[in-house]
């Protein structure tokens, strides 16, 4: 799977069960990367993307997307699923926001950079996108 | 967009300003007011947040007699028996801000404004800053850059450098409700004297939260901040934040947090702001740094009870070049000098022209760039 994870400077990603940020351009561009695979997240998530045909939703989601799905991740842990994942797309907010949910990016040796872009949001100036692939 | 003040508010200070002038003790020749005739002020060392954090002292828009022109003002909801306690507060262990009440405001989260609104308190009879409340939504956001507030000089003010602080200066003047929130500049009733520390680390975290919130869904947040002095310091032990969403009803905000005022690596006396750096002999100006005081009498221990001066070009420092001009780069958040190189590569959509003091610049969060260290 292939897993999405916003996140400030610090890697910050949620803070009093609540996302950090959101941002409706960021959000259209996961919608376009995951055209045509199954985009799966929790119910938290779905309420801000909105009922599309496109995404599926469960709180186990993480158990159940397959092999190429994209998951889009905020409040659940993904340790224990590391051996399941092909790729982690991070958008850094390049802010920083107060946090108590930190992303545990997995093996840094196992995971390279391939893929790195800057695009303006709606309500933020730069979010970046990196894209680590094993 | 940032919209004219309220006709109350004005309407309120020019009642405050003609009620001071009016009273008996308006001659230069009386003593200052003290401070247990300020009712904003309760400077009994056991009740620990002496201004405003059990009462927050909210200037009061007289909404019993509102001008029939004018619409009946929204109110900022009432803190009743707030709970909060200093001491109730765990001590700094290494974390920038700490959680209260389960991260839920003590405000009444029932009765939320319907408009936008800002009041900052007065200043107490020790010239320190009271609560600052507001319901901020897009109309109060800054539409332009921001205006110097070097000439301000809070209560326990002083001009410290250490190497191990970041941007070197110990004291930023943090705005208790951000900038970028509320666009308000040198309002001496909204700037409190706080570490490099607690204004990048504890406190612009939330302003960062809750600006890109409302930016994003149009929403309004409510949001106070209130400076918590132990008895009469003239320095704040930290700042309470509260936070909460108007129209999702904190689904999107929600927050109470205290954040501290401290500086890794230094030791602060908060009775008057004189420091010392952590493992140092104890100095009211260390060695490697250069203090000024906002006080006259700028080494003196005892707390000088008169109210944060108002911008007096004397006080400009040395450490505080006033009126130089820099480039900023609102993307990165570097700031060069014009001749950088690096600003002619700056995208114009980036770039912003300032003028001001180098701490200013800092204390909005902008690091100086490597290349030409300005």
């Amino acid at each position: 799977m292939k897993i999405i994870v916003c996140v400030d400077d610090n890697l910050g990603v949620m803070f009093n069960h609540r996302r950090q940020s959101q941002d409706r351009v960021l959000r259209e561009k996961v919608l376009e990367m995951a055209a045509g695979r199954p985009l799966w997240m929790n119910s938290y998530s779905a309420k801000v993307f909105g009922t599309l045909p496109d995404i599926s939703v469960a709180e186990d989601f993480l158990d159940k997307a397959q092999e190429g799905d994209f998951c889009f991740v905020e409040e659940t842990p993904i340790a224990g699923y590391e051996q399941s994942i092909e790729e982690i797309i991070l958008f850094k907010w390049n802010r920083v926001y107060p946090a108590d949910v930190h992303f545990g990016f997995p093996d840094q040796n196992k995971f390279k950079l391939i893929e790195t872009c800057d695009f303006a949001g709606s309500s933020h100036e730069k979010i970046t996108m990196e894209v680590y692939s094993l | 967009m940032k919209r004219a003040k309220p006709i109350w508010l004005i309407s309120m200070l020019l009642v405050m300003a003609l009620l001071a002038g009016c009273g008996g003790d308006s001659s230069p020749d009386q003593p200052e007011p003290q401070p247990e005739s300020q009712p904003t002020a309760s400077v009994q060392s056991e009740a620990v947040p002496t201004v405003n954090t059990t009462t927050p002292s909210l200037p009061s828009p007289t909404p019993e007699e509102p001008s029939p022109a004018e619409p009946a003002q929204p109110e900022s909801p009432k803190p009743a028996n707030n709970p909060f306690r200093l001491e109730n507060v765990p001590a700094y262990s290494g974390q920038a801000y700490v959680a209260l009440n389960e991260n839920t405001p003590y405000f009444d989260i029932s009765n939320l404004s319907a408009k936008s609104y800002e009041n900052y308190s007065p200043l107490d009879a020790l010239g320190r800053c009271g609560t600052a409340t507001a319901c901020i939504g897009q109309d109060l956001m800054p539409t332009e850059e921001r205006g110097s507030i070097g000439q301000v000089k809070p209560s326990g003010w002083h001009t410290v450098r250490y190497d191990c602080v970041d941007g070197k200066y110990l004291y930023n003047r943090c705005h208790l409700i951000g900038y970028q929130l509320t666009a308000e500049n040198a309002n001496t009733s909204n700037l409190i004297t706080g570490t490099r520390y607690l204004n990048i680390e504890g406190m612009l975290p939330f302003e960062n939260m809750t600006a890109d919130y409302i930016k994003e869904t149009g929403n309004r947040v409510e949001y106070h901040v209130t400076p918590v002095f132990e008895g009469d310091n003239l320095l704040a032990s930290g700042v309470l934040m509260e936070g909460y969403s108007v129209e999702d009803q904190g689904d999107g905000v929600c927050f109470c947090v205290f954040a501290y005022n401290v500086q890794p690596g230094v030791t602060i006396d908060y009775a008057t702001g004189d420091s010392t750096l952590d493992g140092a002999a104890s100095t009211a100006a260390p060695a490697e740094s250069k203090t000024e005081s906002a006080s006259s009498t700028s080494e003196s221990s005892a707390p000088t009870p008169e109210p944060a001066p108002e911008p007096i070009e004397s006080q400009q420092t040395e450490q505080e070049p006033q009126g130089n001009t820099y480039i900023l780069n609102t993307n990165t958040k570097k700031f060069h000098y014009p001749s950088c190189s690096s600003v002619k590569q700056m995208k114009e959509s980036n770039k912003q022209v300032y003028t001001g003091s180098r701490e200013d610049i800092i204390s909005q969060g902008y690091d100086p760039c490597k290349k030409c260290n300005p």
